[in-house]
């Protein structure tokens, strides 16, 4: 693909906007792959917007993250495409914070990007035909040395490692695995848990207090923690909560902490490398 | 897997059994439970992010019916009974409706757990508590693992 072609004409016709970022992230993957993120991240941030914009509208102001989590609340986003959106969102911030991204990194987030255009331009442009096409990678403006080609191919297997273990997080995350049919295990549950109930009904087996459940449904927090008889105890169970919550974030912090860190060495090097290049040392 | 252990994955597969079924007693799929599951299975219950994984698996949670998880409950310690009753009752809480057979569910697992009735309501206080910490946002805390937004859109 030559520099004045694109993988993303056929948004032209229902974003604009988002449409002419992902030109400009098309541009950058090779010269400049943080541009690159910015540009993808203010993209899906666009599509997220618009998304928003028509199931609900008070969220549209909220930043990235809670407009990606009430779009897959209300199942307009599916699990996968949430996936690609927030590993777009994480290098993209990534980037914005001063962590520098391979070209590598940069040209697979833009992969997902068009993926995830196909998916979006067919929810904007609803019963107009949509063809994405197959994504072909934007050339890079000069040959890559053996070198080079060497340092990408450790960039691409620690892109491997790092979407792999993102993978496995958000897989243990949730109550569901990805290839099972949440509806089918409800219904399959359902079942049992009406069969259970008349047998327990017939047993004469005990309920519990289902008004007290209800009460403290409808309580707001800040009640509760001032009632006499569970204030303490509900304030006490939210501080360890709030630890523990604290502990398990910390840790997915550190393990991409880590990752950025071998990224940033990676291209740290590729960077020593191409100087030498330069320099004539090579 | 070989890194979980047994009893890490027992509590694990009890967990989520437990909770899926709470996640469709009231017949409607609580999207908002879907990621403080897990979430809770790691920071409440201390379970490794592999046993939750291994725990989803066919040959674990899928082998089990309801009736099962309810006899192995049973052999759990009251502390680990009483968070896996307080996580399920957070799930219920998360879309604050109750329908009749999210109480019945309640029930037998207080019944199974051998609960009092004080110890029931407690975990009803703390779930109240954490549904307002992970019930409905729970997915988001997941999708951001506290990285900053951008400061500005400035890139070129």
């Amino acid at each position: 693909m030559t520099r004045d072609e694109t993988n993303f004409g056929f948004l032209d016709r229902c974003d604009d906007r988002v449409a002419h970022l992902a030109r400009q992230a098309e541009h950058y993957v090779h010269t400049d792959p943080d541009s690159c993120l910015f540009k993808l991240r203010l993209m899906i941030e666009t599509m997220a917007k618009r998304l928003v914009s028509m199931s609900a509208p008070a969220m549209v102001d909220a930043d990235l993250s809670s407009m990606l989590g009430t779009l897959e609340r209300q199942g307009l986003l599916p699990r996968r495409q949430a996936d690609g959106m927030h590993a777009i969102r994480r290098d993209g911030n990534a980037a914005v914070h001063g962590n520098s991204t391979p070209t590598p990194t940069a040209m697979r987030r833009l992969r997902e990007a068009h993926g995830l255009s196909g998916w979006y331009a067919r929810n904007i442009a609803r019963g107009s035909k949509v063809d994405p096409g197959r994504f072909v990678p934007p050339s890079p403006p000069l040959h890559q040395s053996s070198e080079e080609a060497k340092l990408n191919g450790q960039i691409e297997r620690l892109e491997d490692e790092i979407e792999e273990q993102r993978r496995r997080t958000r897989e243990a995350l949730m109550l569901f695995r990805e290839d099972e049919d949440p509806e089918g295990v409800r219904k399959r549950y359902r079942i049992e848990l009406k069969a259970l109930d008349m047998v327990a009904a017939a047993a004469g087996e005990p309920v519990v207090d289902a008004e007290f459940v209800a009460l403290v449904m409808a309580m707001d927090l800040e009640a509760l923690f001032e009632h006499p008889s569970y204030g303490s105890e509900s304030r006490e169970a939210r501080r360890n909560a709030e630890a523990q919550l604290a502990e398990v974030k910390s840790a997915l912090e550190r393990s991409e902490q880590a990752y950025l860190s071998q990224r940033a060495e990676l291209v740290q090097e590729m960077r020593m490398h191409k100087r030498r290049q330069l320099r004539g040392e090579l | 897997m070989s890194s979980v252990n047994a009893s890490e994955l027992e509590i694990a597969t009890l967990w989520f059994l437990s909770a899926r079924a709470m996640s469709a007693a009231d017949g409607t799929f609580s999207t908002a439970s879907q990621g403080a599951a897990g979430l809770y299975a790691q920071a409440i219950l201390g379970v490794s992010e592999a046993a939750c994984e291994e725990a989803k698996k066919d040959e674990n949670v899928s082998a089990l019916t309801l009736l099962d998880c309810l006899g192995r409950l049973a052999g759990v310690s009251q502390d680990v009974g009483e968070k896996i009753l307080t996580g399920v009752m957070m799930i219920a809480y998360a879309n604050r409706t109750m329908h009749p057979l999210e109480v019945r569910w309640a029930s037998m697992l207080a019944s199974a757990l051998k609960l009092e009735a004080d110890d029931f309501q407690r975990c009803c206080v703390n779930a109240r508590v954490m549904s307002g910490m992970l019930g409905t946002h729970g997915a988001d805390e997941i999708g951001s693992r506290s990285d900053p937004g951008p400061e500005s859109e400035s890139a070129p």
